[in-house]
């Protein structure tokens, strides 16, 4: 009885792989047209209105499924866009870093380019690197220092304006007094009335500048330009090469000037936030006009 | 299995669903990249259940309704259907009904055992493809799914094809009748 079950199982076994074998290559040698084909159409034909209702029957199903996986799929994905925006972010903030950089440094070679660089002069552009911590900033740290030129004493320019001389130098780095600075003093002239006087800070206010030991009776009015005098007189002279601006008039009462012979301004050149300054070197050999 | 006419009908129905329902919802899921074999599953079921026979016929029809339902080559799914149905009834057969730990067991090894002959049927026949990483990686999760859902298939299975079980009729036979009274009284022997 048993050895039946197995022959007869075993038979069964065999005609049904025979089977598939047979059908497998059957189909491969028959054309589209051949009668396997045929059959396939026709039950395919006949299943095709019952796969149509059972595909909107399970939907539901599948959809729940998939919702499941398009969930955890979305929280990995939102992680990956999370990096992406970071990265962006990123590349974005560089990219406005160097275009702000390049439109300073325009803004920087349009200042000098009115000649008020005196012949013999060497403008080296430098980069901001540090900066005083107190609400003065009377001095900043540029990265170029007497390996590149810089001496002591040489003018400073940023875009716009006047801002200030190299104090101390390092072989790559200097310190700049920013003309907000307690000592410093710039001789200045008021363009076009030509009134000369001395620019100095309003301590208290570094957006403030005072231009004292103005002559009585010269008409000063706002907005005036004042630009740097370039006094020279025999072995003493200014730092400064005239006719760089330093700021405009912000306040000329005809009080002040009596009483103190002194008017405001306010400086051209953003001291709290540059990046880039010119530092006018004078290559060696070579005196200061 | 108890094979009558009534047990027959209910093969094929669920044979030419669960076809139908692989193809038109399981095969469109998306589950950690890959997608239930339902239609393997339900022959290992029905191998497990019915022993060799049951499992290779099983497996032989549902594949070549699913070849023709999918326009593939007439005889490939029929031939690794039939494979696995074999072997799920030759461990019953050998073995014994599978433990919970052997179902999850048998469904994980057997479909991969079913997803390594397609893919042989489907290289043979000729299609130009390397096994990347991506169909070993397809295989394991498709095997991993199965191990998953091997449980509550095969319950299903049972609840479809339960009258046809010989061993159903056997626990159903040694079930006590309780009486009135509360005491137990022995089935009458046949």
């Amino acid at each position: 009885m048993y050895r039946k079950q197995v022959r007869r199982r075993r038979a069964v076994l065999l005609l049904l792989v025979a089977a598939s074998l047979t059908l497998l290559s059957l189909y491969y040698r028959e054309g589209n047209g051949g009668p396997l084909h045929g059959v396939q159409d026709v039950v395919s034909t006949v299943f095709a209105p019952i796969e149509s209702v059972a595909d909107r029957a399970l939907k539901p199903a599948r959809d729940l499924v998939n919702w499941f996986h398009e969930t955890f799929d979305a929280r990995g994905e939102n992680d990956r866009l999370h990096d992406q925006v970071a990265e962006l972010r990123d590349q974005l903030a560089r990219a406005q870093t160097t275009r702000q950089e390049a439109k300073e440094v325009a803004a920087l070679d349009e200042t000098l380019s009115g000649g008020i660089v005196p012949d013999g002069t060497d403008p080296v552009t430098a980069r901001v690197i540090g900066r005083s911590p107190t609400v003065w900033y009377s001095s900043v740290t540029v990265d170029k220092g007497s390996s590149d030129g810089v001496h002591v004493d040489d003018p400073v320019v940023a875009a716009l304006g006047l801002a200030g001389k190299v104090t101390q130098t390092t072989p790559n780095t200097a310190q700049v007094t920013l003309i907000t600075d307690a000592d410093s003093a710039v001789t200045a002239r008021i363009v076009p009335s030509g009134a000369t006087g001395v620019v100095e800070p309003d301590v208290g206010d570094p957006r403030d500048l005072q231009l004292d030991y103005l002559e009585r009776g010269t008409e000063i009015a706002e907005g005036q330009m004042v630009v740097t005098a370039g006094f020279s007189t025999g072995d003493l002279g200014s730092i400064f090469p005239p006719g760089i601006p330093i700021g405009e008039i912000t306040e000329a009462t005809p009080e002040e000037q009596q009483a103190y012979q002194r008017v405001h301004l306010e400086p051209f050149a953003d001291l709290r936030d540059m990046s880039f300054v010119k530092v006018l070197t004078v290559p060696s050999g070579k005196g200061k006009g | 299995m108890i094979v009558t006419p009534g047990i027959i009908g209910r093969l094929m129905a669920l044979g030419a669903f669960v076809a139908v329902a692989q193809i038109v919802c399981f095969s469109k899921m998306d589950v950690f990249g890959s997608d239930p074999d339902v239609a393997l599953l339900v022959v290992i079921s029905l191998g497990v259940l019915g022993g060799s026979l049951t499992g290779a016929v099983a497996g032989f029809s549902i594949g070549l309704l699913m070849d023709c339902l999918l326009l593939e080559t007439l005889g490939g799914f029929a031939l690794a259907m039939l494979t696995v149905g074999y072997v799920a009834g030759r461990y019953r057969e050998t073995i014994g009904p599978p433990t919970r730990g052997a179902t999850v067991l048998l469904g994980g090894a057997l479909t991969l055992l079913g997803s390594g002959v397609i893919a042989a049927i489907q290289i043979g026949t000729g299609i130009d493809a390397t096994v990347s990483f991506l169909v070993v990686r397809d295989a394991i999760v498709t095997s991993l799914i199965g191990a998953a859902l091997a449980i509550p298939v095969l319950w299903i299975v049972r609840l479809v094809v339960r009258s046809a079980l010989v061993d159903e009729r056997r626990a159903a036979r040694r079930r006590p009748i309780v009486t009135r009274g509360g005491a137990d009284q022995a089935p009458p022997v046949q």
